[in-house]
């Protein structure tokens, strides 16, 4: 093993503030909200009121105070979680964006149902008589959606980091003459995706057809898409730099040539180091396009960030980009 | 995989890129079905006119090599990666002569150009 290249320091994790309001304060207005709202009703409300539903209606019960805390205590644990790494290892965007969106999206959801759920209580004397709550369910999926994706939309990205050092001179090069170009592209999928998100569309698509719930067709739908954008992604070393496009064109990671500080090929094992498979955030806030086990192609990004594709020929993709990387340095500074 | 062309070269870029295909599939590093790049993407990748791409792709379909599909792009054709283990041994050995002759690369390929005229 050659000693590693020093890493450029990167500073502490951008961009807090904003990862503190959209992970903790949000959520937490949210949920002190809906709970203030639901008190309000009490009431109106049964006691105990219904918080559970089996296949042949209502089959659990609780009192409205427990029902609030306990919901409350589920989103508020989450968002924590999602605040911890957002601030920790949030040196990237797309981490960011993954955690503000997963807390206030499930803040918002979870405060959807309760609601939701409470609404059609409301005038009841005996919970049992509770009707359908198909509009609860349709409410968080709805809600919880559309809150995570402005929230997403709402966090700041990265701004341009371009490098100070050249690239890693222990890194792999490709030999390439000063009048010559070369861009490398290969397709990055994955079987395991493929199947497991191919039997989850399917499975709740089956539950949507057997069941009287139209909330569970958005369901399949999301699920749908979600397999579409996560599951083939076109892979590519350029003038431009990295770019991994999803097949559906959404999402897309680019690493531009300036920000490359070391390209290098790994081994990737899916579940210890990012927990699955998909778009993913992994240890030390790595992002990664992690579609099966085995070759990676890994770079090192300025500010301390690293994205990781799983794809072929990663060896030839790192060297490519490593020598790309020199000459665009060597091109600002002559 | 990886596409270079030389902007210093007598050749034409159409026809390198086309003979980067070529011994892509003959190493075998392009598999039958393999998905070629789109022109575009191609152009795009390597700052070269969209038509010089679609040339190459032309010639690669005329020679059966890849299969153009509307739609799904340049596909590596199935007979495209016949086994030419018999002509890599062939064009090891033509390179180990050469060296130890001490023939200049250039002149080989011209002679065996000429040879497969």
């Amino acid at each position: 093993m050659t000693a590693p290249h020093p890493a450029a320091p990167a500073g502490p994790v951008p961009h807090r503030a904003s990862s503190v309001l959209l992970c903790g304060v949000v959520p937490l207005v949210v949920v002190a909200a809906a709970a203030g709202v639901a008190l309000s009703w009490a009431p109106d409300l049964p006691d105990p009121v219904a918080i559970h539903w089996g296949p042949s209606g209502v089959d659990g019960f609780d009192t409205l105070p427990r029902l609030l805390l306990g919901t409350g205590a589920v989103a508020l644990v989450l968002a924590a979680g999602a605040l911890v790494l957002a601030v920790v290892a949030g040196r990237q965007a797309s981490v960011r964006r993954l955690c503000a969106g997963m807390a206030t999206g499930l803040s918002v959801g979870l405060s959807a149902l309760v609601l939701g759920v409470l609404h059609a209580q409301r005038g009841l004397t005996d919970a049992r008589d509770v009707g359908d709550v198909g509009a609860a369910v349709t409410a968080m999926l709805v809600g919880g959606l559309v809150a995570g994706a402005l929230a997403a939309w709402a966090t700041p990205g990265d701004r341009a980091l371009p490098a100070d050092r050249p690239v890693d001179p222990d890194a792999p090069r490709v030999p390439l003459a000063e009048h010559e170009r070369a861009a490398w592209t290969r397709t990055a999928s994955g079987s395991t995706v493929l199947v497991a998100g191919g039997a989850a569309v399917l499975l709740v698509a089956g539950l949507a057809v057997t069941m009287p719930m139209p909330a569970l067709w958005l369901l399949v739908v999301v699920l749908a898409a979600l397999l579409g954008a996560m599951s083939v992604f076109r892979v590519r070393v350029d003038a431009a730099g990295l770019t991994a496009r999803s097949a559906l064109g959404w999402p897309t990671l680019r690493v531009p040539l300036d920000e490359v500080e070391e390209a290098r090929t790994v081994t990737v094992d899916p579940f210890a180091d990012f927990g699955g498979w998909g778009y993913r955030v992994g240890a030390q806030g790595r992002v990664g396009v992690v579609l099966r086990r085995g070759e990676g192609l890994e770079v090192r990004r300025t500010g301390g960030r690293a994205m990781v594709v799983t794809v072929d020929d990663a060896a030839t993709a790192a060297a490519l980009l490593n020598t790309l990387a020199d000459r665009s340095r060597g091109a600002t500074r002559g | 995989m990886l596409f270079r062309i030389d902007t210093a070269s007598g050749e034409p870029l159409y026809a390198q890129l086309a003979a980067q295909v070529r011994s892509g599939v003959a190493r075998g590093e392009l598999r039958a079905g393999e998905r070629l790049p789109s022109a575009r993407e191609l152009a795009g990748a390597l700052d070269v006119n969209l038509h010089t791409v679609l040339h190459a792709y032309q010639d690669l379909r005329d020679e059966g090599v890849i299969e153009l599909h509307r739609g799904r792009g340049a596909v590596v054709a199935a007979r495209a990666g016949a086994d030419l283990t018999e002509l890599h041994d062939a064009v090891a050995r033509l390179a180990q002569v050469a060296r130890r002759l001490a023939v200049a690369p250039e002149t080989v390929t011209t002679l065996v150009k000429e040879a497969l005229r």
